[in-house]
């Protein structure tokens, strides 16, 4: 049988150029470790790293910026491989938005941790700085500490963009944003990606975000790398197939075992049985000429499809 | 600008083609005139909640059928139709929504001459009403 799941990995293509290209990338401490990772993150889209909490989302953004230890494998950032004493200068072409704040900033003012930003990145624009600090209402005067979650993030958030990074890197950018300052920054970030040159890789556990701005999701469960799947494609094939078997009687389980694209099978009620498959034409022909009859047919939530991958991920051990 | 296109979660065709299939509409159907600037790429990915990959697939079949024209720096532009194309394409829409109709007949065990009957009555009918176009 083919690998059906192959085709929807973009990490295959070689014509596509990657801005992140991580091969057999193993990031290990004393509690926990993360990987191999096999991936190219493709310059000019949107990859939404997408886990349960703990899942190695944060590890691996500051693995591209050298914050943690690689054990094995080679990771490349910008094309500069990432190397202990490596050269750092790739650093100041990408912008990143950690996931909490840094506690020594606290006494520091919104306008003073940008003149310490401008200093580093020499793509620096003042214009574009206070353009965003206006638009997210923040007040550049302020001490950080003295700032509410969601107003402290938006300052993080303008000075992050203000050099207009060839690559974005924000972990959990959203949290603590109202629902105002959230439908901004969505805004914000489709016009930074809208030049077609840029690359933006955000870690998220809200779906709504990853519905509106992925166009590739990155899975990890528990540090494992579960793949690289251009989402809508992940989207279009996987389907959830309500089936029963005609004449009402309880038909072969072990046939429906055998459905193409097959990723989950579960007894909904008697006869009844809920499939989810990743060939869905395959698949829904296959269960009819196996006597069964097909009472719904229905996209798949992500949710649901990751928790396929990590069902599958675990067979496999 | 804002295109009247719907995705329809619940179909089972790939959004790229929903999305293709609605956008050849619209263009030859003269809904969208020539030289009508076309959302970015992303700015439409966003409004329909698909990825960028999707739209320039769409964008990119488009422009291989000389439906719309990209000018670098410029955007996306809907090119000039031919008319016997937007005939071709009015004759292929309406002959799909008559084969749904023919379906149905014959799954109810109408013969040709009862289709013929029906037919004829319903343009008639629709006539009468003065619909427009039905007096053509």
């Amino acid at each position: 049988m083919a690998m059906p799941n192959e085709a929807y990995r973009a990490a295959s293509d070689p014509a596509i150029e990657a801005a992140v290209s991580l091969h057999g990338v193993k990031l290990a401490s004393e509690r926990f470790s993360l990987g191999p990772i096999d991936c190219d993150v493709p310059i000019g889209y949107v990859t939404a790293i997408v886990g349960t909490n703990g899942s190695g989302k944060s590890s691996l953004m500051r693995m591209l910026l050298g914050l943690e230890p690689i054990r094995s494998g080679e990771a490349s950032v910008l094309g500069t491989r990432i190397v202990p004493g490596g050269d750092e200068g790739y650093k100041t072409r990408v912008g990143f938005l950690a996931e909490l704040p840094h506690a020594h900033e606290n006494a520091m003012t919104a306008d003073e941790k940008a003149k310490f930003a401008s200093q580093w990145y020499p793509s620096w624009d003042w214009e574009r700085y206070r353009r965003l600090m206006r638009q997210f209402e923040c007040d550049g005067g302020a001490k950080l500490n003295k700032l509410s979650k969601g107003m402290r993030r938006k300052v993080e958030l303008s000075v992050t963009l203000a050099h207009d990074p060839e690559l974005l890197l924000l972990d959990e950018p959203s949290s603590g944003l109202d629902p105002f300052a959230w439908r901004m920054m969505l805004d914000e970030l489709q016009r930074y990606m809208d030049s077609g040159e840029r690359t933006l890789v955000i870690a998220t556990h809200i779906t709504e975000e990853v519905r509106r701005l992925a166009d590739y999701i990155l899975f990890l469960d528990r540090g494992r790398y579960l793949g690289l799947y251009e989402r809508d494609r992940l989207l279009d094939g996987w389907r959830t197939l309500l089936v029963q078997h005609v004449g009402g009687g309880s038909g072969s389980e072990s046939a429906l075992r055998r459905t193409p694209g097959l990723q989950g099978l579960t007894e909904a009620g008697a006869g009844v049985y809920r499939l989810e498959v990743d060939e869905p034409e395959q698949g829904e022909a296959y269960v009819r000429s196996a006597g069964f009859q097909v009472l719904a047919s229905q996209r798949m939530e992500l949710e649901d499809i990751l928790s396929c991958l990590i069902r599958k991920e675990e067979a496999k051990r | 600008m804002w295109l009247p296109i719907r995705i329809d979660e619940q179909r089972p065709e790939p959004l790229y083609h929903q999305i293709e299939v609605q956008l050849r509409g619209l263009i030859l159907g003269g809904q969208l005139a020539e030289g009508t600037l076309l959302p970015s790429i992303r700015e439409l990915a966003g409004t329909l909640k698909c990825s960028a990959i999707t739209v320039r697939r769409v964008y990119q079949d488009l422009e291989n059928e000389r439906l719309i024209r990209t000018r670098q720096g410029m955007g996306t532009f809907v090119a000039g139709v031919e008319a016997s194309a937007r005939d071709e394409h009015r004759l292929e829409r309406a002959s799909e929504a008559l084969a749904q109709a023919v379906d149905t007949g014959l799954q109810l065990q109408c013969t040709l001459e009862e289709l013929e009957r029906i037919f004829g009555d319903l343009i008639r009918s629709r006539r009468e009403e003065g619909r427009p176009n039905g007096n053509a």
